[in-house]
Order: structure tokens, then C-alpha cells, then sequence
């Protein structure tokens, strides 16, 4: 009982985990209609951004978010005005060729710069955990997950409670009502884009203390993050955090108590089963499909 | 035709200059050179690296089929070289006693087999959806290979018997066995692109709703789509595990080779012939050179990815296509563009000798062709169609008119299946049809145009006519589509609706009312009982709509049943007779067009006061 309990509270701060790094990715789809295959290759850029913040300055990683994020955010920021927004109105199709390239480069930049062995970031706490009640919570994860809701519930109030959020909503829903009452679009698309990949950035930052990573990890990453925002629905911000819940939850319970060498097929199973079945997700919604467009 | 036409397309004096003579004399002798290329130099470096090119050139050419043509982008296609791979190399770690070569056929079996469920996702999913599934199938074939440790020997991976024969010819079994599979995959490539079926995939990747309207199986068009995409590939991947000998998960299901074929694909140019195999050719170059020059590991995936940047931003037609328009640019430089030509006079019916059946006005019963009952759809808060019941008179030309959101386009969208509708029923001829999709509904003889229109863009005037497929067997989707029967009938049509002159040019390039005139000559080739026209007479000139009315006339004296969508109150009040009145999704008044233009309640929802004073005034 307790070892479940246990694991639902870890499989929880997961998910919150989870959740942060795939606000960006549906944040970018929402607004854009880009689906970012390099969303992955950004989070693990922001583990080795702050492996090296930690390694050569001994900046403690979790503190590090707030250099690593703003760093994370300026590249992507330079990445959607270099290679993106040319292709803006290209279909979806080319977009995520493009966003693919674009995740080989950074691995390959990655490999170049830290080698490709495993690499991890283990602060003095790494060993460390809370006892509760009988309940083992590693202080790494409880930390993280903490930080990952708060990050998280800053990004929904920029969305909502302010003027930017409110631009980048009337952007998303019809670009060129919103460019009439005033709202530059490109440059709305671009802050977009750097805020999508500074929240990968963020959730990079946390994962890098988690797990182990290589530059090569981005693959399973970003299987993950798809899997997660499928799942809730492109698009969808609540339905990101409930997909990553669902998914932190399932991810924890299957290694724990299933065979955990199948559990790399969890993610690609149900991108194929969700697509298939309910391709708008949990709470995504369908279009009206015979609008016209022209 | 007109002479102005005659001036755009002079007969070559000399057709062996043309580009296209040209294009084949060098890939004949592309081709000599790579048949003779082992016997004259034994350059191990060279002939690895062409041999190596040979698969992934088959394998991008595969690929073109369903990307290319149909338009569903792939980055699982290397799994099919990697299912081949394992074919091999499991049947010949299995009967260590029989020739490897004899497990290559079923390399493209297993393949192909597999393509099947792949064409069944994609029965679901198009777009940025199916690219994401397709790499998530490859992942997951990748899982599968590594776990099930009793077929595969898992990540350890499978070590096939070495080849037999004399050292002195060592890869020249593999180079032309490869030479032969790619021989036979160009050739299959050459034939789709001309039949019905490629036709049909190639609508598909242009507007696959439209495809449906006009009569095209999507399922099973897509489905065999598929399983040609991979047929070869399996084989060219069976003869790659035999000629590596060693097979293991993670170099037969990298990511990197699907990567290697799209790039292929794209740069050389998509839905071309010979697109895939340049760039195999190119991008297998680059890849040795990075491999052995440049340093390897890290340096690929820096060329792949940045290539895959620069190509999807600065290429995204790819190398031929690039060539062919700047040759064009150069052929027509100076000229006037057809186009601007004027349109035909039209034709006549009678001189129609397939299509198009003449029937006996006096032998049409008087019975309803279409009956609508009841039908509803909404979107949301949106009731789009809320009830509408009406019907249409065999041999009559019916009009529908309403105000706009009334519902009018959506109506005629519930009626072709290019949305479902929610209740209610269709029957044509008698028969329920509201439960059958698009292209069953084309086969019974619906055919029906859109208010804007929808052509398929990137495909020529005639090619957009032969693309319709009037009722559907496996044995048609292999008729040669692009001439004969086929294209004679397509072009009587066009001849018909005066576009003939037009039938090479790019439907793209046309103007609205030129586009609205082939789409009709579209759904003609569907020979349909009953002819749904969405605003014929919108957007086009004076002259054009008085021939519009003429042919809906002259079509109609020949037995078609026509309902008419139209805001053009004399265009409808002239030829349309019943007219029904559509208001908020419902049918609010049916008449003679006396009868509607009199009716009070028709006047205060639609034509407005004024319309019947401006009438009384003409006279």
C-alpha cells in the first residue's frame, strides 16, 4: 500500500515534469500549427547548458533554470527567425521535415561540443531523500516536480492574465483578425516559439538532474513529449497537463511493477493508438471542416 | 482551335533536341555506364558506394509513391529496407543450407505485408499526424526487433553465411541484382504515374476530399499505394542485410535511413521518375564523404539535418522540377501565355461518342431523382442544416436558393458525403445512399461541382479530367489513364465546354471561370445521372454564364438531372423550374419561379422587397 502510494506520488511530480516540458511543444503547435520535432533536442540542450553550469561554476542545477531558461529561450528565438519563420505558410507536412533537420543539427552540435557518452548531473542531494511515513521520495524529484509546477502556473499567467496572453490567443485563433486590431503576428510567433522551446529549456534543466542523458536522447524525448500532447490534444495546454499526469503516472507504475524493457514502446504505442482512435486527443477539439478557406 | 493557341505551341523542328529526348539520351547512358562500370574498374570504394546508392535509390523511389505521388510524407520508410534485412537474415541463419538469395522475393513480401497496416493508419490520419505515426512505426518495428529475442537474437543482432562465389567478381552478384530490382521499381514508378491509379493518388495528394467526390477508392487506392511503395524495397533491403552480413536493430531501423530517403526524395524532386535516384545517388556522395573526409558520427547528422533545413526552405520542388521550369521559362521567355487565349466556342453533345449517354426526354419517368428527407447536421451551436426535405424531378433542372449561411453548401456537402450528415436520409434513384461514402455515391452517378472551385492544382487540365474513375474494380486502376480510351473521352468533354486548347496547361494556371468550365467537363467524365452545381454562375463574366446556361440546357436535353446553388436570381429564375428555398437549414418554400418570386415569406427572407418592383419596372 504504501509502495503504491509512494509511487503515485512520484509518478505525480513526473508528470508535472512532463507537463512543463510539453507546454511548449503544444503552446508552438496552438499558435503556429508547427509541430516541433526539435522540441526534445532543446530540453536536452538545456541538460547539458546546465551540466556544464554545474560542472565548471558549481551553480547547484535546479537553481541553474534561471540562467539556462533565458539562454534556451534566446536560441530559440534565433532559431525561429533564421529557419522557421521562412517557411511559415509551408504545409505541415514541411514543417516537420524541417523542425526534424533542425533536431539532427542540434544533436550533432551537441555530440561535437560534449561527446556522446552518457552524461549526468548528480548535485550533493542526488542520493538523498524525504521519509515520510515510510515513504521514500527522492529529494531530486520532489524538488523538481515543485519547481515544475511553479514555472508551470507562471506560464498559464502570462497566457491568461495578461495582454501578451491575450494577443497570443487572437493570434492563434484567426492571425489575420488579430494583425487588424493591432497585433504584429510575426513578432507574436517568434516570442511564441522562444517561450515554447525557454519551457523545454526549463524542463531540461530538471530532467538533466532525473536521469541520465546523451545527445541522442532527444529521440525518446521527444516520442515522449508527442505521446503527452496526442494524448491531451494538439493544441491544448490543459490537455498537455493532463496527458503528462496520465503519462508520469503510467510511466512510474509500469517500470515498477511491469517488465520495464518493453516500456520504450509505451510512448510510441500510444502516439500510433491515440492518432488512430481519437486523433483530437482528450481535449482537443475538432474544427469545423468545411469553412471555407479562401 | 484558334490561332492563338497554335502560336504557343509551334511543332519542333527537330524533336531529338527537345528536353525530353535529351532527359532520356543522358539516362540511357547513366544507365550503360553503371551496367558496365564493374567490368572496367575494380574500385571497391566506388562500387560500395554505388551499390549502396543502387538500394537507397530504390528505396527513395518507393518512397516517391506514396510520398510523392500521394502526398503521405514518410520517415518510416527505411523500416521497409530494415524488414527485408531481417527476412534474410533470419530465414538464412534458419536453413543455413539454402541460397540466401532465394529469401530476397519474400524480403519484398514481408514488406509489403507489412505496408498493409501502415495504409490502414493511413486511412485515419494525413498531414503532420501520419508523418509523426510513421516515425513512431518505425521506433516501434525498431522495439519489436530488439525484444523478441527468440526471432531476432535482439540487440546482439544476426550474423549471415558469407558469400560462395569466386572472390575475383565478389560484389558484382549484389550490384546487378540491385540494377535489376531498380530496373523494376523505375518501371512499376513509369507505369502508376500513366494509369488510373497513379492518377488517382496523385488527386489524393492535391485535395483528397475532391479525389473522393470524383469517384476515387481512397482506401484501396492508398492501401496498394502502400504496399507497391515497399514491394522492392523489402528485396532491395534483403540483398543490403545479405551484402553487410550482419544485421542488427540499430543499423537496419535507424532513423537516419529514412532520413537518407526523403532527402533523396526531395532533393532530386518528388513525383518525378528519375528525382529519387539522382538524389540517392548525390545524397549517398555527401554521406561517404562525411563517413570517411569530414569525420563521421556527428558530422552526418550535421549534414543531414542542415540539408533537410536548406532543402525543405530553399528546394522544396527538388532538382528536375527546378531544371524543367527553368527550361520552360526559357522555351516560352517572350511569348503570350495560353492562358490569356480566349476559350473555345464549345462543342456539341452530339459529337460525343463515350461519355455523356443520350437519353429520350419522353421516356424519363416522372418520379423524384433525389429525395431528401429530413436532413440534419450541426457544428456546434451552429444547426448548418436543420431538417431540410426536399426533392429533385428526374430530368428536371432544380434550383436551390437562400440567403447566405442558409445552408446551402453544407447541403450539398451532406449529399456527397463530403461531411456526414447527422439524421435524416438520402435516396438517389429510389436507392438509401446516406450511409455510403463519396466515391460509392460518384459510382451511382452524383456528380457535383464546388463553389470554389477545386481542381487539382499541380496536375494538367487533361489529367484532371481522366482522374475521375466512373465505378471501381482492381482490373480499371491499371488502365492506362493519360491516353487513349481514357484521354479521348477526356478530351471530347473538354471540347465540349470549350477547354480543349487548355488541356496541357497546369489546372493552377488557369482563371477562375476557365477552372469552373474543366471542373464541369470533371464530373461529366463521371457520366452522372444527377449534376449538383455550387454557384456556376458566380465570379465569371456575362458571356461565359449565358454559355453556362446553355450547356446545363443542352446537357439537360440529354437527360441530366441538374440541382443548381445559385445567388444569380435571373440565371435561376431563367432555367431552374421547381426552385426550393433553403432558410436556416430548412426548406421554407418549393414553387415554379413564379410561384417563389410572388411568395411573401420568400421575399422577406431573401430576394427583399425591392426585387419585385425592379422587375415590374423592366418591362
Amino acid at each position: 500500500m504504501t509502495e503504491l502510494l509512494q509511487n503515485l506520488l512520484l509518478g505525480l511530480l513526473l508528470g508535472g515534469v512532463y507537463a512543463l516540458a510539453a507546454s511548449g511543444l503544444t503552446l508552438i503547435f496552438g499558435v503556429m500549427r508547427v509541430i516541433n520535432i526539435a522540441h526534445g533536442a532543446y530540453l536536452i540542450l538545456a541538460s547539458f547548458i546546465t551540466y556544464w553550469l554545474w560542472d565548471s561554476f558549481g551553480i547547484d542545477p535546479l537553481l541553474a533554470i534561471v540562467i539556462t531558461t533565458p539562454i534556451v529561450f534566446a536560441l530559440g528565438w534565433v532559431t525561429y527567425k533564421v529557419v522557421v519563420s521562412p517557411i511559415r505558410t509551408a504545409p505541415m507536412a514541411s514543417t516537420v521535415l524541417l523542425t526534424f533537420g533542425l533536431a539532427l543539427v542540434v544533436e550533432g552540435a551537441m555530440g561535437e561540443i560534449w561527446g556522446n557518452n552518457s552524461t549526468a548531473i548528480r548535485p550533493s542531494y542526488a542520493d538523498e531523500s524525504f521519509i515520510m511515513g515510510g515513504l521514500f521520495l527522492p529529494k531530486a524529484q520532489v524538488y523538481g516536480g515543485l519547481i515544475a509546477v511553479v514555472v508551470l502556473v507562471l506560464l498559464w499567467g502570462v497566457l491568461t492574465k495578461t495582454w501578451l496572453g491575450r494577443a497570443i490567443r487572437a493570434a492563434a485563433t484567426n492571425p489575420s483578425s488579430a494583425e487588424l486590431v493591432g497585433i504584429k503576428v510575426s513578432a507574436v510567433a517568434a516570442l511564441v516559439f522562444a517561450l515554447g522551446i525557454a519551457a523545454a529549456g526549463a524542463g531540461g534543466a530538471i530532467t538533466g538532474v532525473l536521469y541520465p542523458f546523451v545527445p541522442g536522447s532527444h529521440y525518446q524525448w521527444i516520442a515522449r513529449l508527442l505521446a503527452i500532447v496526442v494524448l491531451g490534444g494538439l493544441g491544448s495546454l490543459n490537455g498537455a497537463v493532463l496527458g503528462a499526469i496520465m503519462f508520469g503516472l503510467a510511466e512510474t507504475l509500469t517500470s515498477a511493477y511491469v517488465s520495464p524493457s518493453w516500456a520504450t514502446a509505451v510512448p510510441y504505442a500510444i502516439v500510433f493508438l491515440v492518432l488512430l482512435i481519437r486523433p483530437q486527443g482528450l481535449l482537443g477539439t475538432r474544427l469545423r471542416e468545411d469553412a471555407v478557406a479562401a | 482551335m484558334n490561332a492563338s493557341t497554335e502560336a504557343v505551341t509551334p511543332a519542333p523542328s527537330r524533336p531529338w533536341l527537345q528536353p525530353i529526348w535529351l532527359g532520356r539520351a543522358v539516362a540511357l547512358a547513366a544507365g550503360v555506364l553503371l551496367v558496365v562500370y564493374p567490368m572496367v574498374s575494380d574500385d571497391i570504394y566506388y562500387q560500395n558506394m554505388i551499390i549502396l546508392s543502387l538500394i537507397f535509390a530504390v528505396g527513395a523511389s518507393g518512397l516517391n509513391i506514396i510520398s510523392g505521388f500521394a502526398g503521405y510524407i514518410s520517415l518510416g520508410q527505411g523500416a521497409f529496407l530494415g524488414l527485408g534485412g531481417y527476412t534474410i537474415g533470419v530465414l538464412a541463419v534458419r536453413f543455413p543450407d539454402a541460397s540466401p538469395w532465394l529469401w530476397v522475393p519474400l524480403g519484398g513480401v514481408v514488406a509489403a505485408g507489412v505496408a498493409l497496416i501502415l495504409g490502414f493508419v493511413s486511412l485515419r490520419s494525413s498531414g503532420p499526424a501520419f508523418v509523426i505515426i510513421t516515425v513512431a512505426f518505425l521506433f516501434l518495428v525498431q522495439v519489436i526487433a530488439v525484444n523478441w529475442v527468440s526471432l531476432t537474437n535482439g540487440t546482439t543482432g544476426l550474423t549471415l553465411p558469407l558469400p560462395t562465389w569466386d572472390r575475383d567478381i565478389m560484389n558484382w552478384p549484389f550490384y546487378y541484382v540491385l540494377v535489376a530490382i531498380l530496373a523494376l521499381q523505375l518501371l512499376m514508378t513509369w507505369w502508376i504515374r500513366r494509369t488510373k491509379l497513379g492518377m488517382g493518388l496523385i488527386a489524393i495528394r492535391e485535395d483528397e476530399t475532391k479525389a473522393a467526390t470524383i469517384g476515387i477508392n481512397l482506401p484501396v487506392q492508398k492501401i496498394v499505394a502502400f504496399m507497391a511503395s515497399a514491394l522492392f524495397v523489402g528485396m532491395a533491403g534483403a540483398v543490403y542485410g545479405y551484402y553487410l552480413t550482419f544485421i542488427d536493430p540499430r543499423g537496419m531501423f535507424s532513423i537516419l535511413i529514412s532520413v537518407q530517403l526523403i532527402l533523396s526524395m526531395l532533393i532530386g524532386g518528388k513525383a518525378t521518375l528519375w528525382g529519387p535516384v539522382i538524389g540517392a545517388f548525390l545524397v549517398e556522395w555527401l554521406n561517404e564523404m562525411a563517413n570517411n573526409d569530414w569525420g563521421g558520427g556527428n558530422t552526418r547528422l550535421f549534414l543531414f539535418g542542415g540539408l533537410l533545413v536548406v532543402v525543405v526552405i530553399f528546394l522544396p520542388k527538388g532538382i528536375i522540377p527546378a531544371i524543367e521550369s527553368v527550361l520552360s521559362w526559357r522555351r516560352t521567355k517572350g511569348k503570350a501565355g495560353l492562358v490569356g487565349a480566349r476559350i473555345g466556342t464549345g462543342g456539341s453533345l452530339a459529337s460525343i461518342t463515350d461519355r455523356v449517354q443520350l437519353v429520350d426526354r419522353s421516356e424519363i419517368p416522372d418520379r423524384a431523382l433525389l429525395e431528401v428527407r429530413d436532413l440534419k447536421r450541426h457544428f456546434g451551436g451552429v444547426k448548418a442544416v436543420d431538417g431540410a426535405s426536399f426533392t429533385v424531378p428526374e430530368g428536371s433542372i432544380t434550383g436551390l436558393i437562400g440567403p447566405n449561411g442558409s445552408g446551402k453548401t453544407t447541403l450539398f456537402n451532406l449529399i456527397d458525403d463530403t461531411i456526414r450528415a447527422e439524421s435524416g436520409e438520402i435516396l438517389l434513384d429510389g436507392r438509401r445512399i446516406d450511409g455510403l461514402r463519396s466515391w460509392q455515391r460518384a459510382h451511382l452517378g452524383l456528380g457535383r461541382t464546388f463553389q470554389i472551385t477545386r481542381l487539382f492544382r499541380e496536375m494538367t487540365v487533361l489529367e484532371n479530367v481522366v482522374a475521375v474513375q466512373r465505378r471501381f474494380s482492381i482490373a480499371q486502376l491499371g488502365r492506362i489513364a493519360v491516353s487513349g480510351a481514357e484521354a479521348k473521352a477526356a478530351e471530347e468533354l473538354l471540347e465540349f465546354v470549350g477547354m480543349r486548347a487548355f488541356r496541357d496547361q497546369q489546372a493552377r494556371a488557369l482563371s477562375y471561370g476557365q477552372q469552373k468550365l474543366v471542373e464541369l467537363a470533371q464530373i461529366l467524365m463521371l457520366d452522372p445521372k444527377l449534376i449538383l452545381l455550387d454557384e456556376p454562375a458566380g465570379g465569371i463574366n456575362p458571356v461565359l454564364i449565358e454559355r453556362m446556361g446553355e450547356m446545363i440546357r443542352e446537357l439537360n436535353s440529354y437527360g441530366k438531372t441538374f440541382l443548381i446553388v445559385e445567388h444569380n436570381m435571373p440565371f435561376v429564375l431563367g432555367l431552374c423550374d421547381p426552385i426550393h428555398v433553403l432558410a436556416r437549414g430548412r426548406t421554407m418554400a418549393s414553387g415554379t419561379p413564379e410561384e417563389i418570386q410572388r411568395d411573401p415569406a420568400v421575399i422577406d427572407a431573401y430576394l427583399g422587397d425591392d426585387f419585385v418592383l425592379e422587375e415590374k419596372v423592366a418591362p
